[in-house]
């Protein structure tokens, strides 16, 4: 048993929890998977007053393609978006990661917008989507906007989300034809969270590539790499890849899986080979 | 601060009040009295408390009991035809020794099965993925992998 009270909401309507939202303001926790709101609160780390569910909210859990965009539903969970063939056919970097997430039970409950509004140093979704160039929707009671990966992730599970706000959609621009992604992660126990994960995009004729780090530091970093590869991937180039991850990981922290400057040196050899698996997965 | 929930549970169905604080393992054993279920850690990590929840497996200890209102559980007192009968899965753990202390094994038993029904014919990797969320501390792991084996040789049902 959790021990401190807190009233449960489950709004049957996003306009329902937007309402709730609105009036409970910073009081509130969002429930969505809970895979890592339902641990700190059974730890007492967390202890909010009102606990308001999405889990009963229909069409909150989608994936669908408009244009260029895949557009993925806050409320979708780890295991669908590993398993979708749109996700796999036109994001195949995001299926990857996705399959990283925890263990099987949790890709069965936690979803991709708890996880990417929790912005967990280490979790494997922000990297993929800085380097896919996603994008967010954030609605409240009243209006909505959308929000670059970039502009969203702003420091150690610090988010560009105002009181109110809720991340309703993930929008992914669909990776040009022939394009090649890779996601690797450093971990030690299945189910961990990554000690140092690279996600990375070689555009066809190395038009553009994009590496994106976790674990490196409070929040997950991009790094165009395009300049690097305009010769291909050699070793110049790949030195170079190295001599960027280095830099991009100046502020890595350290815990029991690893201290900083392994973290530093672990981030050189996982942006490598992801940049290098990546420019190998290009048609 | 206590709340209606209405929940089908091994396909029988249940209308209880519950403390908004309580998790599902907790609604699980203490007021449905169904302890076969067991948790571990308590924080998501070691699979004791694994059930399916709507045919998936999750983890019971990260779920609120006032977030299954409406929806349907099995655990691992529902997955066999009978009181005194036994899954198959269960079956090929007791040949094959796939368990010691017995702590995990309900949970190891609901992964087994999660992973036979999507993959009948899994490898040794896939089965060492496959039960990657539940955590054995006697067995070493290697007899419960050769007891999914078995049942996936045998071609269960599941």
């Amino acid at each position: 048993m959790i021990s401190k009270e807190y009233r449960f909401e489950a709004p049957r309507d996003l306009g329902q929890a937007l309402s709730l939202l609105e009036k409970h303001g910073d009081d509130a926790k969002i429930l969505a998977g809970g895979m890592s709101l339902m641990p700190t609160m059974t730890l007492g780390l967390v202890q909010p007053d009102v606990v308001i569910s999405l889990n009963h909210i229909p069409n909150l859990d989608y994936i669908k393609e408009e244009g260029n965009l895949l557009k993925i539903g806050a409320l979708t969970r780890h295991d669908t978006v590993r398993k979708s063939e749109l996700v796999k056919k036109h994001c195949p970097l995001l299926a990857e990661a996705a399959s990283f997430i925890g263990d099987v039970q949790v890709r069965h409950r936690g979803s991709i917008g708890g996880s990417i509004a929790h912005a967990d140093p280490a979790a494997d979704y922000p990297p993929v989507m800085l380097t896919l160039g996603a994008q967010f929707k954030l609605q409240k009671a009243k209006g909505e906007r959308t929000v670059p990966a970039t502009a969203f992730f702003k420091d150690l599970m610090q988010t560009a989300l105002e009181p109110g706000e809720l991340v309703t959609e993930i929008q992914i621009p669909k990776l040009p034809d022939g394009a090649g992604s890779a996601y690797l992660r450093l971990h030690r126990v299945e189910g961990n969270f990554a000690i140092v994960a690279a996600a990375a995009v070689v555009e066809k004729g190395f038009r553009s590539a994009r590496l994106g780090l976790a674990g490196v530091g409070p929040k997950a970093v991009l790094v165009d790499v395009t300049a690097r590869l305009k010769g291909g991937v050699t070793d110049a180039a790949l030195k170079g890849v190295r001599e960027d991850a280095l830099k991009a990981s100046a502020d890595a922290y350290g815990d029991l899986n690893g201290d900083a400057d392994y973290r530093r040196a672990m981030a050189q050899v996982y942006a490598e080979r992801a940049v290098r698996t990546a420019a190998g997965r290009v048609r | 601060m206590k709340v209606p929930v209405k929940v089908t549970v091994n396909k029988k169905p249940y209308s209880v009040e519950v403390d908004t604080r309580m998790i599902l393992a907790d609604m699980l054993r203490d007021v449905l009295r169904l302890t076969g279920t067991h948790i571990g850690c308590g924080t998501g990590s070691c699979g004791a408390c694994t059930v399916m929840l709507n045919g998936e497996t999750v983890k019971s200890c990260s779920i609120l009991a006032a977030d299954v209102d409406g929806q349907e559980v099995t655990t691992i007192e529902g997955v066999s035809n009978g009181a005194n009968q036994l899954h198959p899965v269960q079956e090929a753990f007791v040949q094959h020794q796939g368990l010691q202390c017995g702590y995990c094994t309900p949970g190891m038993i609901l992964s087994a099965i999660q992973l036979l029904k999507e993959n009948p014919n899994p490898s040794e990797s896939d089965i060492r993925h496959g039960i990657a969320g539940n955590l054995c501390r006697c067995t070493g792991y290697q007899f419960i992998v050769e007891s999914i084996q078995a049942a996936a040789k045998a071609g269960v049902k599941v």
